[in-house]
């Protein structure tokens, strides 16, 4: 049995979160922050309940490793919201409540009592925050969006993928991701001037909006350049300049090594080095390749042609005799920030993350799971993962009894009533 | 000095904040603080130029280090003195500037700020109640602190590339530095939770973000299929594992622009039937997916991106035209909510700044000012903040510590 905790800085506050797979990871951003989350779902059970995938591969909303991953430090408290007397205990609900965090589409918000000016009225001191595709108002607000139209929309697919070929998107959901993260951050400005006035607001958080965050350098390059970066494959785009092939094969997996691994730019010359060293620079020792390497120092332009590929054979030569923790731990030596391209298994299986505490275990009736754990670490008020995702209704006691003074026999009606 | 009256009703008026983060994720934690009424600080050095300084696009093709629109764009609202910390008086200067501050922000690996003797301990003998956030690739401690990155590595550090390719082939992740548009959510996050706990307690505090911990956050179920069901989730393309038809599909081509494309998705029998009939295609409901992609993309072909999204989003279909950068700056939803600011920039001229993607009923974003020039501010934060004397001002200009 799980029972509600005070760790974090948020830890005096109280979170009602409404939110489907839109914006579920906000409510438990919050949690994980210390404060107390109340998910509330349907009687029968949240729909993101059923997205898998699940334990074993058995779909049951129990098991659901999408309900566990995002619902992990928040409470569960089933209540119908189409129904009259759910609304009024939803109410009272938002009486003791700091945030709601929903992400009901637009055009049904006014029906749950879910609109921005009666909420506004009747909890003027509530941070109320919505996250929609598109925002709740404008010419787009009501209409549909998953997450691949929230990353086209919002302009990271035309980013994302090879020339000529389909813009994709990362398989894990960012416009979810995106959406949920930066609604976080305005919930939490509009707490902090609650802070100094009592008063709370509305925070329209849009997924199209939030995904535009993610175009690097696009922005500006289009509106000083008028040239859209584009899909650059296995390479990298900065103000319209295509850079040089970034992932490399190494002899156990993926390195990623930005810029032809250094080759060109500020680190030419020390990677250069570090080839010969293994006896695999070819020419690039030359006077000849160094004078061409030093131009481009203070660039971040690569050579081209047949220079370019010169320099990529050489690179892909080089990676492919060396494992990964080999080239990185190198090339970190000299400077040269490349990285290793982890696997689930390999961050499972990461030092350094081990040697940090990052891994935490959560206790299931099924099993003890590894869960990612804190995402910063606080000196004064730490974040915490506090327990595992709620069973169905696994708070209505707590919900209805304690916070909201509702005896065990009007419980049991409500529930018999398929109220809560 | 002036009060700008403006500034007093603004959600983060009084807060003032020393920056010394570089290129993506720092600069954009403390843009939302500006955004919303920080005094923000930047302080840097033209002896080491903040790189994004030194990355393009620059106005007319002209490399200068205050003409970089990518610089711009994640500053805006902010002040910048130039300080060299490497001067023997620049870090007793910072200090000096830091004892004015509430909030300090740093992206550096961490031994630059013990090398100066500025870690969280040191500062809080300036600044008792400082909260300070440093946000290396990896964290302050660990086998991995001190390896330098970039946000276009750790997404694939993170395992955020391991789920961005084509099926089957290499993890090439985004096309951008994601982790840089990513983790400054949640360092931001952190630090609003961090000056609230302050704003009641009086309490502040030193928080270690490490990037690469906050990134694994974004990949979703992974972690837990591999922890619970032993298995190593794969890139799908523009997939999704459980639905279908779920994809880019290639439009007709808009003048001499042969790469439109539309994403179009379907999550239900419902979404299914009426892609159908928008399609005029009833016998799409009973072909088998690999089939109906291909029909979907035969029919998208000939037909151009934005009049498909319409017809479909009007059907009840999830569908959008992926966005080019152009797209985005004509987009009426994005002009609905007044995403693009235009601001003035002294060298750089009349230019987009994107403004933060949530809006605030009673304390909304506003961006104040195009990026500064590198040391804009200095006499104002060395004399007028800081409290410098003209002589001494002069003193430490002459001698190099502003350069």
């Amino acid at each position: 049995m799980t029972t509600p905790s005070a760790a974090g800085p948020l830890a005096p506050f109280r979170v009602i979160d409404l939110t489907n797979e839109l914006g579920q990871l906000a409510g438990r951003m919050l949690g994980d922050l210390g404060a107390e989350v109340i998910k509330v779902e349907p009687p029968g059970g949240d729909e993101s309940r059923f997205i898998g995938p699940f334990r074993g591969d058995v779909v049951d909303p129990e098991q659901s490793l999408h309900w566990w991953t995002f619902n992990n430090n928040k409470l569960s408290a089933t209540l119908d919201l189409t129904n009259q007397r759910g609304q009024e205990l939803f109410d009272l609900l938002l009486e003791r409540a700091d945030f709601l965090v929903e992400t009901c589409p637009p055009d049904a918000a006014a029906a749950l009592g879910l609109g921005v000016e009666t909420l506004r009225s009747s909890h003027p001191s509530l941070v109320h925050t919505s996250i929609t595709p598109f925002g709740r108002e404008g010419p787009y607000a009501n209409w549909k969006a998953t997450d691949l139209v929230g990353t086209a929309m919002g302009g990271l697919s035309s980013l994302c993928g090879a020339p000529g070929r389909p813009p994709i998107r990362p398989t894990a959901s960012q416009g979810y991701t995106q959406a949920s993260a930066q609604a976080v951050v305005g919930t939490l400005i509009a707490h902090y001037q609650r802070t100094k006035t009592g008063q709370g607001q509305h925070v329209d958080q849009s997924m199209q909006e939030a995904v535009t965050f993610t175009h690097d350098n696009a922005s500006p390059t289009w509106d000083i350049r008028r040239i859209n970066n584009g899909r650059p494959g296995n390479g990298r785009e900065i103000g319209g300049y295509k850079s040089g092939q970034y992932v490399y094969e190494a002899a156990d997996g993926y390195v990623a090594a930005l810029s032809y691994g250094g080759l060109f730019g500020l680190t030419a010359r020390q990677t250069i080095e570090w080839l010969d060293h293994h006896g695999m620079a070819r020419d690039l020792t030359s006077e000849d390749w160094l004078a061409k390497l030093d131009a481009t120092t203070g660039l971040l332009i690569p050579p081209a042609g047949d220079d370019a590929d010169y320099l990529n054979e050489t690179l892909v030569a080089f990676c492919k005799r060396f494992t990964r923790a080999q080239l990185v731990s190198e090339a970190q030596q000299i400077r040269n920030g490349w990285g290793i391209v982890h696997t689930p298994k390999d961050l499972l299986d990461n030092e350094h993350l081990s040697d940090r505490g990052y891994w935490v275990e959560i206790e299931h009736e099924e099993a003890h799971v590894t869960y990612p754990g804190p995402w910063a670490k606080l000196s004064k008020t730490p974040l915490t993962v506090r327990h595992r995702a709620p069973h169905i209704g696994e708070h209505n006691g707590y919900v209805y009894g304690d916070l909201l003074g509702i005896s065990e026999d009007e419980i049991r009606s409500l529930a018999s009533a398929n109220v809560i | 000095m002036m009060t700008d009256s403006a500034q007093t009703d603004k959600v983060f008026a009084g807060i003032r904040v020393a920056d010394f983060a570089w290129v993506g994720v720092g600069p954009l934690v403390s843009k939302y603080l500006a955004d919303h009424g920080a005094e923000v600080i930047r302080i840097e050095s033209s002896v080491r130029p903040e790189p994004l300084r030194r990355a393009p696009p620059f106005v007319n093709d002209e490399p200068g280090l205050d003409n970089s629109g990518y610089y711009a764009d994640f500053n805006s609202s902010k002040k910048c003195v130039s300080l060299n910390l490497q001067h023997p008086d620049g870090v007793a200067i910072a200090k000096r500037i830091i004892a004015e501050c509430d909030i300090v922000t740093e992206s550096f690996t961490p031994k630059a700020m013990r090398a100066w003797g500025m870690t969280y301990d040191d500062l809080c003998e300036v600044r008792p109640d400082l909260i300070m956030i440093s946000m290396p690739m990896y964290g302050l401690t660990g086998p991995w602190a001190m390896w330098q990155g970039y946000g276009h590595v750790l997404q694939a550090a993170a395992g955020i590339s391991h789920l961005t390719a084509y099926p089957g082939e290499e993890p090439i992740g985004t096309g951008v530095a994601y982790t840089d548009f990513l983790v400054p959510h949640f360092a931001a996050s952190a630090l609003l939770a961090a000056l609230d706990h302050r704003q009641r307690t009086g309490e502040g505090q030193n928080i270690d973000f490490g990037q690469m911990e906050a990134a694994i956050h974004a990949t979703e179920t992974m972690v837990l299929d591999y922890t619970v069901n032993g298995r190593e989730q794969q890139a799908l393309g523009a997939g999704h594992p459980d639905h279908r038809p779920y994809g880019t599909y290639r439009c007709a081509a808009r003048g001499d622009d042969d790469d439109r494309w539309i994403a179009i998705t379907v999550t239900d029998d419902a979404e299914l039937t009426a892609l159908a009939d928008v399609a005029g295609q009833s016998s799409w409901t009973s072909l088998d997916a690999d089939a109906l992609d291909a029909a979907i993309g035969a029919w998208t072909r000939t037909r151009q991106s934005e009049e498909l999204m319409e017809r479909l989003q009007n059907a009840g279909v999830p569908a959008g035209v992926v966005q080019t950068p152009e797209d985005l700056r004509n987009d009426p939803q994005l002009a609905h909510r007044g995403h693009f600011w235009m601001l003035d920039h002294p060298t750089m001229g009349h230019r987009a700044y994107d403004g933060p993607s949530f809006r605030l009923s009673e304390t909304p974003a506003e961006l104040t000012k195009a990026a500064p020039l590198l040391g804009e501010d200095n006499e104002y934060v060395y004399k007028d903040i800081v409290g410098m004397s003209d002589e001494e001002y002069v003193e430490h200009l002459v001698s190099g510590a502003f350069d």
